[in-house]
């Protein structure tokens, strides 16, 4: 329905796109011109008073009873065609579409008129019906995975809060909640008192430490910025997340001020070329400021080692952040937390429970062993409007000023219900276990031809390629790694089109692509890993 | 089961058989949780007589909730209970009478879209794990950028608006200097960016962070309306240049936080187009009128921004947290400023169009669905349904204006032309005083005191602060379809009953 019928005060703005002709509005409900007419009141501001619509605000415009319905009936749908089927070995990963035939299928522009709710609830079939399964099984491509009952119970309760996690006066469970999981997360970490924040993923509790890092040698920097400092560098291993390299662009550090330190052929930082490339900056006018390590590397699952980086960086007064943001969890576990030695000499810590512990995206804590309020003081700027300092109550507990956001998602709630269901010992449990699975795998990995482990993992990601019987024992080839580099996408291609399962592939350094395989999901069971061998033999067996 | 033993697998100790997690009773506890969640938030929390919060201090709440997370479980009905508890001493933000933040209330299809998202557990960067999610991402930003009258652009959901505004600023720059990206700032012209003085503090934080530094945003004096004077923004650029550094960015906004004010930004264009200078509206709060035609002229000249930050979790009611950073550019800029090329992620060799792995463009790695809450309730409710929204919300804005002039004791701080409507109680015993110091001194104790006693009452919940000079006052927001007429005159009664003694 055209809309040039009723040319409105916001149409001299609309003049320059055509998009805003074809704006599907089509009723007015509250109608401009009916409201006009009927509100000569005088001394009304620049939209004319309302008096002809008062017997419409006098009831909500909002049918509770069907909403509530709706809620009830999408329950349903949720629980039987997401949780219950999502997590069914025998139902599909994922339905592949095309982009192009996916749009179509699923109808997704937004049109001027609403829709009833049978449809409405159509769509939300549609939506779980074609979207990956991430909690299913056999779905092994990212760092995350599985479903966790507790957690999403808490995700739930959370989004039907709706709060913002900054003053205690909004989000009092809250705020008591995220200091005591903050507090055990600490503990486990080796430190008696400290600080932190949930934040909206591991890159940016990355470049909290950055920015933290930063403020506590330069505090200068936060009111006059760069200019008032020296070149600044940083270092980590070139087997970092490039999370890294995103926060130094975005910190006004630079890339190039990124010092990549050489790694052991397992993927652990060197500690004297760490030495070495500290040096090199000093010789190139940089001012070193910043180790970032990493407990769990992305792709190889490598741990660095904490204890020498710890030395060197007391040695040359640098800030030591550790990555653990795959790798922290491993904490929870008596028998591997070894791999983590050290971490308690670290400044600060990122740690995401939402890939391991399977809280559901995002859970990302931002730990730090300071106890100055240094947090508070790097990233506060005592907004007055939210953070009054006349309120009744102790405003320590307005905590939301030591985020560079301002509304703030509750993340808290999901690991703590799910710490409190199945205690630290359950978490103990699901850690041990996923570290088994993947020794399960390793083992049968050497036991059959065709696979070949890329490198004895020390953690849970599990490296190989598949070698089709085509190239088997043609290794002297002079494009035999060529050749292999191509296998991994195709068979990836086949086992999405299958909807059998899922799991990730990259090239890495000079390698070609292989596999990466991940087990968190406690729903995993040892015929899920036997299939994910057989499979992949079965969708690569003929290349 | 004894076939399964048979079989047992030992690995390290651990038997590999047969899932660890009790699907079953799984189930179970997110369908109990579920009715837990109809009855005592859904129903309960937007019921009128029902308590907006139950204060507790922060000593006494932290003993009733039970927070410590010890080494075993506890069994199902306890844990139903913890989730008792904490709805029960959580503000209850969709009360019709919580009227304390830039959002409120419920929308049920989003908060249906929020559930699937949580069951799902998407992560937006890639088609293969999230091809629904990136295509609907996709169209609603599309739909956003028509509503601000782009032909075309770009964008993406971040998790606050005070990220958008970071992502703008970085853009401005890198639109700038590309070299930023590699080099970092030392070594270049002090970058300096210009927003009013009633900008989001989020200006501030984003300046900070991104190594510009709080001293190089000069701030631009506003009118008595609190709207940006466009010749003071160009002043204050020519004193930056005299200074010898480098203008880059002009932010205005579209609704500042605490009275509501829209920035002139066609004039403002006007200045930015002379001196070379990015355009950012930071619509988070007032992006929402675009989408009602009575309103939307509020954002006269918001087409000739380059970037725009609009935060639908607010008076479009998405739920937390749903905010689109929309780009004019439509030449790769927020990819090739962002994108870092993980070889782990975004192979190039994919089967299918790699274009549609968005990922690359955030700051971020793993990154919530969050176009989709608001997509479905824009499905739900088509166009007309949020305009109307926006109209009530505004219409009712205007019935409390109406009766705060009738009513003795209140007094508006100025004319809204928005949502906020910001205004001062003045208890009976200084009515008849002159409006001295020691007046503005007392009126500046009674806001905290009533919020105290609303507060412990759990009545209604609303904002109060000083603000540039003025003392500490109301700042009542209306946003939610669920509020009525009723609870506007409700709010002023309570106030005056709250605070006559005062």
């Amino acid at each position: 329905m055209p809309l040039s019928a009723a040319p409105t005060p916001g149409a001299e703005v609309t003049r320059t796109g055509p998009a805003l002709d074809e704006a599907p509005w089509q009723l007015q409900i509250l109608s401009c011109s009916r409201k006009q007419k009927a509100s000569a009141v005088p001394g009304t501001g620049p939209c004319p008073a309302v008096m002809a619509e008062v017997d419409l605000l006098d009831v909500p415009s909002l049918d509770k009873a069907a909403g509530e319905e709706f809620l009830q009936e999408a329950f349903g749908v949720i629980l039987e065609e997401a949780v219950r089927r999502g997590t069914d070995v025998t139902e599909k990963v994922c339905d592949w579409k095309e982009p192009e035939d996916l749009r179509h299928l699923l109808d997704l522009e937004l049109r001027g008129h609403g829709e009833p709710q049978p449809q409405v609830l159509q769509r939300c079939r549609d939506i779980i019906r074609y979207s990956v399964k991430t909690c299913h099984p056999r779905f092994f491509n990212q760092l995350f995975s599985g479903l966790d009952y507790h957690a999403l119970a808490g995700r739930m309760i959370t989004e039907t809060l709706n709060t913002s996690q900054y003053t205690y006066e909004i989000a009092p469970v809250f705020v008591l909640m995220e200091e005591v999981v903050l507090q055990k997360l600490r503990e486990l970490v080796g430190w008696g008192s400290g600080d932190g924040i949930f934040c909206p993923g591991g890159s940016i509790s990355n470049m909290y430490a950055m920015n933290v890092a930063r403020y506590h040698r330069f505090p200068d920097c936060k009111r006059r910025g760069l200019w008032a400092l020296p070149r600044l560098a940083v270092f980590t291993s070139e087997e970092c997340h490039y999370s890294i390299q995103k926060g130094a662009a975005f910190l006004g550090i630079g890339t190039d001020n990124v010092y990549l330190v050489g790694a052991d052929e397992r993927g652990k930082m060197i500690p004297a070329e760490l030495e070495k490339q500290i040096s090199q900056a000093q010789i190139e006018g940089a001012v070193p400021f910043f180790v970032s390590v990493t407990c769990g590397t992305t792709v190889l699952g490598a741990f660095d080692p904490l204890m020498a980086v710890a030395d060197v960086c007391e040695r040359h007064g640098l800030w030591f952040h550790v990555d653990a943001a795959w790798g922290g969890s491993v904490l929870l576990s008596q028998k591997h937390r070894h791999l983590l030695d050290g971490i308690e000499r670290a400044n600060s810590v990122a740690w995401n429970p939402h890939k391991m512990l399977t809280t559901g995206l995002q859970c990302s804590a931002f730990l730090l062993r300071d106890t100055s309020g240094l947090l508070h003081r790097c990233h506060s700027a005592g907004a007055t409007y939210l953070f009054q300092p006349d309120k009744f109550y102790n405003v320590a507990w307005d905590t939301g000023d030591k985020t560079v956001q301002c509304g703030r998602k509750v993340d808290c709630l999901k690991l703590w219900l799910l710490w409190k269901a199945v205690g630290t010992e359950g978490l103990e449990k699901r850690v041990d276990r996923a570290f088994a699975c993947t020794r399960y795998l390793a083992e049968e990995i050497k036991k059959r031809e065709g696979f070949q482990l890329v490198m004895e993992p020390e953690f849970i990601n599990l490296c190989f390629w598949f070698v089709p019987p085509s190239l088997r024992g043609k290794q002297a080839q002079a494009n035999y790694w060529e050749r292999l580099g191509k296998v991994a996408p195709v068979i990836k291609e086949r086992m999405m089109k299958a909807g059998s399962m899922l799991v990730g592939y990259q090239p890495h350094g000079s390698k070609a692509n292989f596999f990466r395989q991940i087990v968190t999901s406690p729903l995993v069971t040892r015929q899920d890993l036997d299939f994910f061998l057989d499979e992949i033999e079965r969708l690569g067996r003929d290349l | 089961m004894l076939q399964r033993k048979k079989n047992a697998v030992l690995v390290d100790g651990v038997f590999l058989n047969g899932p660890i997690a009790d699907a079953r009773a799984g189930e179970k506890f997110v369908e109990d949780a579920c009715k837990i969640i109809m009855e005592e938030v859904i129903q309960k929390a937007a019921d009128v007589t029902e308590k907006v919060c139950e204060w507790q201090p922060p000593e006494k709440l932290k003993k009733l909730l039970d927070l410590e997370m010890r080494d075993t479980g506890e069994p199902h009905q306890q844990l139903l209970q913890l989730c008792q508890d904490v709805i029960r001493y959580s503000v209850k933000t969709n009360h019709p009478r919580f009227f304390n933040q830039l959002y409120a209330g419920i929308d049920y299809y989003s908060l249906v879209a929020r559930f699937i998202t949580e069951a799902l557990n998407p992560s937006v960067y890639t088609y293969e794990v999230s091809p629904v999610f990136l295509l609907v991402e996709e169209a609603v930003l599309k739909k956003m950028i028509e509503f601000i009258g782009w032909n075309e652009g770009d964008g993406i959901f971040n998790p606050g608006g005070s990220v958008s505004n970071m992502y703008a600023m970085n853009l401005a720059r890198y639109k700038y200097c590309p070299e930023i990206k590699e080099k970092g700032l030392s070594g270049l012209p002090r970058l300096v960016l210009f927003t009013s003085e009633e900008c989001h503090y989020s200006m501030k934080k984003a300046a900070s962070f991104l190594g510009i530094g709080t001293q190089n945003v000069y701030f631009i004096k506003t009118d008595e309306r609190g709207k940006m004077i466009p010749e003071e923004l160009e002043k204050q650029v020519q004193r930056a240049r005299k200074e010898g550094a480098a203008p880059f960015l002009v932010s205005a906004t579209a609704g500042t936080t605490v009275l509501g004010a829209f920035d002139p930004l066609d004039k403002i264009a006007d200045i930015c187009e002379k001196y070379g200078l990015w355009l950012h509206v930071d619509a988070s709060w007032g992006g929402s009128a675009l989408m009602s035609r009575k309103h939307r002229k509020l954002l006269h000249g918001i087409h000739r921004a380059d970037s725009v930050a609009w935060n639908p979790h607010k008076m479009l009611m998405a739920g937390i947290q749903c905010c689109a950073l929309l780009v004019k550019n439509n030449s790769d800029l927020l990819k090739k400023c962002y994108s870092a090329n993980a070889s782990y992620l975004f192979q190039q060799d994919k089967f299918y169009d790699v274009s549609y792995d968005t990922g690359d463009k955030s700051i971020q790695c793993s990154r919530r669905p969050d176009a989709f809450k608001f997509w479905m309730t824009w499905k739900a409710l088509g166009t007309t349904g949020l305009e109307e929204r926006e109209n009530r919300a505004l219409a009712l804005a205007r019935y409390l204006v109406d009766e705060i002039k009738k009513r003795e004791g209140f007094r508006l701080l100025l004319e809204p032309e928005y949502a906020n409507i910001c205004f001062w109680y003045i208890p009976p015993s200084l009515r008849n005083m002159k409006e001295g110091a020691e007046f503005w001194e007392k009126l500046h104790h009674v806001a905290p005191v009533i919020k105290e006693r609303m507060m412990k009452k759990g009545s209604m919940m609303l904002g109060y602060q000083p603000h540039l000079g003025k003392v500490n006052f109301f700042r009542q927001v209306v946003i939610s379809p669920q509020v009525r007429r009723e609870d506007m005159d409700f709010l002023l009664d309570e106030i005056d009953l709250l605070g006559r003694d005062l």
